[in-house]
């Protein structure tokens, strides 16, 4: 009876969750969004929601200031984001879209470790709370 | 007719001696010794170019000859006259007496083996069964494969390893003399011995000197040599499916798989000594040139288990041969002393080549690094295609 109750409670989550996806996003990742407005909103009071322009700018965007080797998001993710990325060290990173890996942006502590460590690669420094949800509104919306 | 025949035994083996020639080697020693033949020149090509892919050939080979050692044992107790260890076996001062009328010239004529030929058989067989002892302890010991993988260790396989290859080039020596021995006797008797050994036949002289005549029991032989073999294939399977000494697991820890796993190819912990694993760990921010930071909980875990699993408490090939660390570059596997020896036939392009992707890619070849056994079966060099 308990273990009844288990899979349709999971049943009903995975619903949700598919038709949230349909939807757009998942609930995970409306709440990750959701926290970086947050961020963002109490770092600037003009703040206004995210824009996918803007992630787009930023994600094919050559910065300055991390290694000379990463000088950009595309680098490692190639300027497709639907398409197969490949890291340094030769490993296949799926791609960046969520349409084609709807598993991505749905754990905050991972979204978190990739722009921590990428930022910090490509840019010298920590990503804002507005740079990282415009970047997850662009690809979320491919 | 009887002929005369000046003969140290008191009975010759009269049905035998009718005629121009008698057969002294029976089937049994005709196919023993050339199945030998075969089976040593194979081993000894295939042990001696020292090729992996020729590794399995090279193991069976010497199981092949095993299995003809323990036949011909049997059959020196069950063949028939000049088969019988009884009717040649004989006192090393009798072959230095041998020896000494072979150069006077007063050397009598044996029908089976001579005295000296005596001691070439036995100084073979004995160095044969020598090799089979010390590959067996390579095999469990460096491979970690066969029937003592789970007693013998890494440095007991290793110093077996020099003893089979010095025993390897001994039997060589043996060879040269034992085929030496067969071209001054051949002269000596203006008989072929190497014929005798093909057909079995040899002539009938006034002065030779025979054996107790015996029959043959090929029935009991092939019994015996068959429990024999039965039972040794037996207690190897029994003892093969003991757990390797000092072999990891085959799995990987999960959270490490999929951390360090996501950028590259999640190295097995047994390739590093525990310090080389704890820098790597306390330098994350800088990992051979990219941030691969991680959170506080997982770098934790990681780290034990890196640390728990290290080469120190492994006794594989790669967790001996990659223990000690490179002293210009202590972080990097691939500058050990060790990584470069064990590397040093694969062609520095085949690195470079897009199919492998660099000298850290260890599981694009070893198809087991998972499982941090590095076999040497296990290795597939990708083969790029050439552009037209």
């Amino acid at each position: 009876m308990k273990h009844l109750r288990r899979t349709l409670a999971t049943l009903l989550v995975l619903a949700a969750g598919s038709t949230a996806t349909l939807a757009g996003k998942s609930a995970a990742q409306q709440a990750i969004q959701d926290g970086y407005a947050a961020a963002a909103r109490a770092a600037d009071p003009a703040f206004k929601g995210f824009s996918a322009e803007r992630g787009k700018a930023f994600f094919h965007a050559k910065h300055g200031g991390g290694k000379p080797e990463t000088p950009s998001c595309t680098t490692c993710h190639t300027s497709d984001p639907t398409a197969a990325g490949k890291s340094r060290a030769g490993k296949t990173i799926a791609p960046m879209a969520a349409s084609r890996s709807p598993e991505r942006f749905s754990d905050q502590k991972q979204v978190e470790k990739w722009f921590r460590r990428n930022c910090s690669d490509v840019l010298g420094r920590a990503c804002t709370a507005s740079e990282k949800g415009d970047v997850l509104a662009y690809l979320l919306s491919l | 007719m009887t002929e005369p025949t000046t003969s140290r035994s008191d009975t010759t083996s009269a049905a035998r001696t009718a005629g121009p020639t008698r057969v002294v080697w029976d089937l049994g020693v005709r196919a023993f010794h050339w199945l030998l033949v075969a089976g040593v020149a194979g081993a000894l090509a295939t042990g001696l170019l020292e090729r992996k892919s020729l590794f399995d050939l090279h193991v069976y080979l010497g199981t092949a000859i095993g299995v003809l050692v323990l036949f011909r044992v049997v059959w020196g107790f069950s063949g028939s006259t000049y088969a019988r260890f009884a009717s040649f076996v004989c006192s090393p001062f009798t072959a230095l007496g041998h020896l000494r009328d072979l150069l006077t010239g007063k050397a009598p004529h044996h029908v089976g083996h001579n005295p000296l030929g005596t001691w070439m058989i036995l100084a073979l067989l004995t160095t044969i069964t020598a090799l089979l002892a010390t590959g067996v302890i390579v095999l469990g010991g460096v491979a970690k494969e066969g029937p003592v993988k789970a007693f013998a260790t890494y440095a007991f396989g290793h110093a077996a390893k020099t003893v089979h290859e010095g025993l390897a080039f001994g039997l060589m020596g043996l060879i040269g003399l034992h085929v030496l021995g067969i071209v001054v006797e051949s002269l000596r008797t203006r008989e072929s011995l190497v014929g005798a050994m093909i057909h079995g036949r040899k002539k009938n002289r006034a002065d030779d000197i025979g054996a107790a005549a015996a029959t043959a029991r090929p029935f009991i032989a092939l019994v015996l040599a068959g429990c024999a073999i039965a039972g040794a294939y037996a207690g190897t399977e029994a003892l093969a499916r003991l757990p390797a000494r000092g072999v990891p697991g085959p799995v990987l820890d999960k959270v490490y798989a999929a951390e360090c796993g996501a950028c590259h190819t999640p190295h097995h912990p047994s390739i590093a000594p525990a310090a080389t694993w704890q820098a790597i760990m306390a330098n994350l921010g800088d990992h051979f040139g990219d941030n691969a930071d991680l959170d506080a909980d997982a770098g934790q875990r990681i780290g034990a288990y890196l640390t728990a699993n290290a080469s120190e408490r492994w006794d594989t090939r790669a967790a001996n041969r990659l223990r000690a660390p490179s002293a210009s570059e202590p972080l990097r596997v691939t500058h050990t002393r060790g990584w470069k020896r064990l590397h040093r036939h694969v062609p520095g392009e085949a690195f470079a080549s897009a199919a492998v992707g660099g000298r850290a890619n260890c599981a694009r070849c070893h198809r087991d690094s998972d499982s941090g056994r590095f076999a040497a079966r296990a290795i597939a060099i990708p083969q790029e295609r050439t552009k037209p």
